[in-house]
Formats: C-alpha cells, structure tokens, sequence
C-alpha cells in the first residue's frame, strides 16, 4: 500500500537540513537517524543519534523512534523515548517520516517542561530554567559529539 | 483496638456513606444526560479528571473507527474529475492507477484512494489530513449516481 522504497528515496536524494536517515541494510524498516541540535538551543553543535522503526501497519501507526544519544531533555526520558503527540494519538496516515524528524528536531529547539516525559528533568526546568539550560549544554558536549 | 478505617486510613465518610455516593451518582448522571455526546470541550473536561492511565484508554475509545457502511457510503470521485495529485496516504498519483477508486470525504473534500483511507476509516474517524472529524454519524444524502452512471458508460458504451 504505502509506497515505502519511494519514502526512502525521497528522504535520501531530498534530504531535510541537519536530518539524516539511512535504512539499515537488512533491514528497510528500521533507520539509523541523527539529528543535529538546532542553533540557540542548548543541544546546538551536537549530533544526536536516534533510531526509527515503521511498524507493519504503517502509514496506519506511526513510526517508533528513539533517542540512542543520551539528552538532557523535559520530553525525553533516560531510555530515550519521546513525548510527542503525533507518535501517540496524534499520528496520520499523511504524516511521513520526514515530518516526524522535523517535529522531533522541533521539539529540542521548543522543549515544553508542561508536558514532560522525565519528570525530573521537566521539575529542574520548570524551577531552574537557565541550570537546567547548562546541564543539556554539558550533556550535549559530552554525549552528542560529531563521529 | 483500632478500627478498620483507622487501620486503613480512610475516613468512614467517604467508604460507607451509600446515600451520599447515590446522590453524588445521580448528579454525575444528570450532568451526563445534559451533554450532547459531541460535545468536545466537555468531555474532556470530564476527561481530564481522570487518571492518565485511564484517559489513554479514554481517548482510544473515542477515537474508535467508523463503520464499513460509512466507507462504503464515501462518494467516489468520477473518472474524468479525479485530479492529477498524489494520493495523501500512499503519495501515489491518482492518475497513475489504471482502475482508480477515488473517494472525496463529505466534510472536508479531501480526496484519497478508497483502499487507503478505508483502512485508516476503520479504526479512526479522522481526516489524515486536516484531523476533522468525519462525521461518521451522520446520514449520508450525497448522488454518487452520476459516478456510477458514467462508469457504466464506460463499460458498456
């Protein structure tokens, strides 16, 4: 049904600035990403690493992804899981992979401590906003390195 | 000795107080009867005062698909009116099929493969591309005779 060698392409030959994502060669359904950290956020200059997996049911599910870099983040938890309402109740079908790596790299320029993920880290932000600023700076510097 | 409520720490009150909790229970009921179940910003209102396990499940129930009657009610686009775009699902053009079946959604106009979006349909009520519902409730009164008609021209002209 869904045309997923064409989605593929399209991400390899039309790639989105700072995003890049390569299906894995035994297998086209799981995708090793890295997002770059946007610029004026506390993840700037770093590499974060992530994986993405298409169920069987997509495009009727969404996509399962995962940070693999650790990231000191209000909406990401210590096993890299992402709160982010289009992977949850929010998905559509019209919705492709793409635009989901665009949310997610959305989600570290705007981090929304309201909805958190790790609570503690959502708690540090909400009370400590700049703190909370330099200690993804220091995480992204010491985990988030170029290879 | 203690009593269970001590032991328990809880307060008699509110453990065995059967007239309080029915009187609680109609008013719950009444509240209920007065909303029209469509109505969005109640029922998550109501939505809201439940725990976040049970708003998850709450929010699968209401997101529940529509029935097949419903996709098969969708009016199908005729032949010669079917766009030269991709298909928002499967990003396959329209055009490109040989035998298309292309559905319009009767609130919002957007067009998709009848085998794409009656996937989606069956187990979600909302337009993959602007999120409105479909109004799956609602009776359709739409003429999907003329697309019927010209494809029988095609057929047997």
């Amino acid at each position: 049904m869904h045309n997923n060698p064409q989605e593929t392409e399209r991400l390899i030959s039309d790639p989105v600035p700072g995003i890049t994502a390569e299906p894995h060669d035994d297998n086209l359904r799981y995708f090793k990403v890295s997002i770059e950290g946007p610029e004026q956020s506390p993840y700037e200059k770093g590499i974060f690493q992530l994986e993405l997996y298409l169920p069987d049911d997509y495009p009727m599910e969404a996509p399962k992804v995962r940070f693999l870099t650790k990231i000191y983040h209000p909406n990401i938890d210590r096993l890299g899981r992402i709160c982010l309402d289009i992977l949850k109740t929010n998905w559509s079908p019209a919705l492709q992979i793409r635009t989901v790596l665009l949310s997610v790299q959305a989600l570290l320029a705007s981090p929304n401590p309201n909805d958190p993920l790790a609570n503690d880290v959502a708690e540090d932000w909400i009370k400590n906003e700049e703190g909370a600023k330099n200690t993804a700076r220091e995480w992204t510097l010491l985990y988030a390195k170029k290879e | 000795m203690s009593s269970y409520h001590e032991e328990h720490n809880t307060s008699p009150h509110t453990q065995s107080n059967p007239q309080g909790r029915r009187e609680i229970r109609s008013e719950f009921r009444n509240l209920y009867e007065q909303l029209t179940p469509t109505d969005p910003t109640l029922i998550s209102l109501l939505a809201s005062l439940l725990p976040p396990e049970l708003q998850e499940e709450w929010g699968k129930k209401s997101n529940e698909g529509c029935s097949q009657a419903f996709i098969d009610s969708l009016p199908r686009v005729p032949k010669d009116k079917i766009p030269n775009d991709l298909c928002s699902i499967c990003f396959e053009n329209f055009r490109e099929d040989e035998y298309p079946l292309v559905i319009e959604l009767p609130h919002c106009s957007h067009k998709f493969d009848l085998q794409c979006i009656s996937v989606w349909l069956s187990s979600n009520s909302t337009c993959p591309v602007c999120r409105d519902k479909v109004n799956h409730n609602a009776k359709l009164d739409i003429d999907t005779t003329e697309a019927e008609l010209e494809e029988d021209w095609g057929m047997y002209g």
